[in-house]
């Protein structure tokens, strides 16, 4: 292999000509360090901050150039502390801190390099614009809920058209990365932070807190007389809600007509509209978008049903904004579904044709259980290991850490119960009172079942966090 | 105005399948509508498997596109050094006052858009204001109005 030689502040460096390392990772393999805000190295370099700003020799010629991004050259050499390098990053660390005098990390490193008191008009922001939010959602999360949009000073890091986000599941990753204070007074997403969670559970929770389950006061088996997806509870839950006026409206995700298996959100308001609803879907569709609609039209005690980045979404809405100010009388009663992950479209519709030869569209159910997926057309069940379907999961499932929606009010799933029975958790008042007007026959839950799959999800995702982690560390 | 999705799914038709063709299908779909529609971003994202974000970030970068519906008649305004020191904000106050609409937006009867430039190249000519490709020299503020009242 060929061996790339250079020099780093005088320090003779070799490096293995394998392609891309760059001066930053050369230095840092020496031990020399160089100041960042905008690198991460599970991500792809950005050059945004100009911080890792170093001066390169080479043929005689000098030139600055960002550390991050250069790739190493042989007989480069490098001075990240020439007097012009550290006038440049002093002017930088001068005008990050005019635009964000609060900020810990930028008055850290400005002291660091001697700025004290910016001669610029003080800004009041947080966001440095770096981009490792909208980077970390893109290349390793894969939603992409965020962006850079706009230009010049307006530029700024939003969701398209500053409307609430269909695509962000709440994971939470941006605010890992996020250097300062900023993302978390973004209000179009839903990142919720291991703070965010308790405080949620404080708030609208009760009952005792169970390292796997969540908050919760009550685990039983429900079966109720319909006709659905296991013991059809979610739908007598809905029924029931209803007509004891426990809420006036659902918003629940039906299948679109003439569009097969394809789903969207919708509201409904009676029986016949529940029953439409029937049966899960295993894909994600737009829901945040919906809920803010249906809340501007006028609609206050509404009943959600979704999966467990749909449920933290909510919360996180409930949590950072006054609600109750912008929609007086606003009652959301959330309906949680356990979620292991949900699956693209066309990829689940493309891969259940090879698989079976039949077309997902006409299917009269689908169903994940005990590892399998079965899809059953025309009275016939089709199934095969759910594995197979594996490179068509939903970009960010792997990154979410919950299995059974633990902030919703009432969370409803298959595992742990037995055929044509539902499991159900009640995590407060709001959901005991759902459940105590809905009529069902009551069985025993294995919660041991529960809680295996609870740990396979979690320990994927910490797995996926463990990259965003460590690259933090360094 | 009503989008015509059909015609959307026409123009996506053309780049479906290839990669990096994102600006080029937005500037078509920019001079098919005069700018780019809420809906279409959708559409793109949906047909185009591309986050919605990542079309938006380049819609509202680029000035060659627009998000804001654009109206029949485009005015630009020249801001230009030369233009600047003729009495150019003058010119932009009157247009603005005429139209009563700020710099960047249209009026609500889609007849006019108001945009500002920084130099048209005809210095000479200053203050130039140009309405549909059509350049107006050494306007003062007086004449704005005969100017625009030539677009219906």
């Amino acid at each position: 292999m060929r061996v790339l030689k250079l020099e780093i502040d005088g320090k003779a460096v070799e490096v293995e000509a394998e392609k891309g390392k760059t001066i930053l990772e050369a230095a840092k393999s020496i031990g020399i360090d160089i100041p960042t805000l905008c690198y991460h190295p599970a991500l792809e370099p950005f050059g945004a901050c100009r911080l890792c700003s170093v001066e390169i020799e080479k043929r005689g010629r000098k030139k600055i150039v960002t550390a991050c991004n250069y790739p190493v050259e042989d007989g480069l050499a490098v001075n990240t502390k020439s007097p012009e390098i550290i006038e440049i990053r002093k002017m930088l660390l001068e005008l990050l801190l005019a635009r964000c005098p609060e900020e810990g990390k930028i008055q850290r490193l400005a002291h660091e390099h001697g700025v004290v008191k910016p001669r610029f008009k003080l800004e009041d922001e947080r966001c440095i614009l770096c981009g490792l939010c909208t980077r970390v959602c893109e290349e390793l999360v894969g939603v992409s809920a965020i962006n850079v949009i706009n230009r010049g000073v307006e530029r700024a890091i939003g969701t398209p058209y500053m409307e609430l986000s269909d695509d962000c599941i709440g994971c939470g990753s941006c605010a890992l990365v996020c250097p300062t204070e900023a993302i978390k007074r973004e209000k179009n997403i839903y990142p919720t932070t291991a703070e965010d969670t308790r405080a949620i559970e404080d708030r609208f929770l009760e009952g005792e807190r169970d390292a796997e389950l969540g908050v919760y006061t009550d685990l039983i088996a429900g079966k109720s007389s319909l006709d659905g997806q296991d013991g059809g509870i979610v739908s007598s839950l809905l029924i029931s809600g209803i007509k004891n006026n426990l809420f006036d409206a659902a918003l629940v995700v039906h299948r679109k007509d003439g569009y097969g298996y394809k789903a969207e959100a919708v509201v409904v308001e009676d029986v016949a509209g529940i029953r439409r609803a029937q049966g899960t879907k295993y894909l994600r569709v737009p829901m945040m978008s919906k809920l803010e609609e249906a809340l501007k039209a006028g609609k206050r005690r509404i009943a959600v049903v979704g999966t467990p980045c749909e449920v933290r979404a909510v919360r996180k809405i409930q949590q950072q904004r006054d609600l109750e100010r912008e929609f007086p009388g606003v009652e959301i009663t959330l309906l949680g579904l356990f979620c292991f992950e949900s699956f693209d479209y066309e990829g689940l519709k493309e891969r259940t044709k090879r698989e079976f030869g039949v077309d997902l569209d006409k299917a009269d159910k689908t169903q994940i259980t005990k590892g399998k997926y079965i899809v059953t057309v025309d009275g016939e069940d089709y199934s095969c290991d759910v594995r197979a379907f594996e490179d068509v999961v939903s970009e960010g499932c792997p990154y979410c850490d919950d299995f059974v929606s633990r902030l919703a009010d009432i969370s409803i799933g298959s595992v742990g119960s037995t055929d044509g029975y539902s499991t159900v958790i009640v995590r407060s008042e709001v959901g005991k009172k759902l459940l105590d007007a809905t009529e069902f026959v009551q069985a025993e839950v294995t919660k041991k079942e529960i809680v295996k799959l609870v740990r396979f999800k979690k320990k994927r995702a910490d797995k996926n966090f463990a990259v965003i982690m460590d690259g933090l560390a360094t | 105005m009503k989008v015509k999705m059909k015609r959307v799914d026409e123009i996506i038709e053309r780049y479906k399948g290839e990669e990096g063709v994102l600006i080029q299908l937005l500037l078509d779909i920019q001079s098919e509508f005069n700018w780019i529609p809420h809906g279409v971003i959708a559409r793109i994202s949906e047909k185009m498997r591309i986050p919605t974000s990542q079309i938006y970030r380049i819609a509202s970068f680029y000035k060659a596109m627009s998000l804001n519906p654009v109206g029949r008649h485009i005015i630009h305004v020249c801001l230009g050094t030369a233009c600047q020191v003729r009495g150019a904000p003058k010119i932009l106050d009157r247009v603005e006052e005429n139209l009563k609409i700020k710099e960047g937006s249209t009026t609500a009867d889609m007849r006019f858009s108001l945009r500002r430039v920084n130099c048209l190249g005809c210095c000479a000519m200053g203050p130039v204001v140009v309405v549909d490709g059509n350049y107006h020299g050494k306007i003062t503020p007086a004449m704005v109005e005969d100017i625009l009242e030539k677009y219906e």
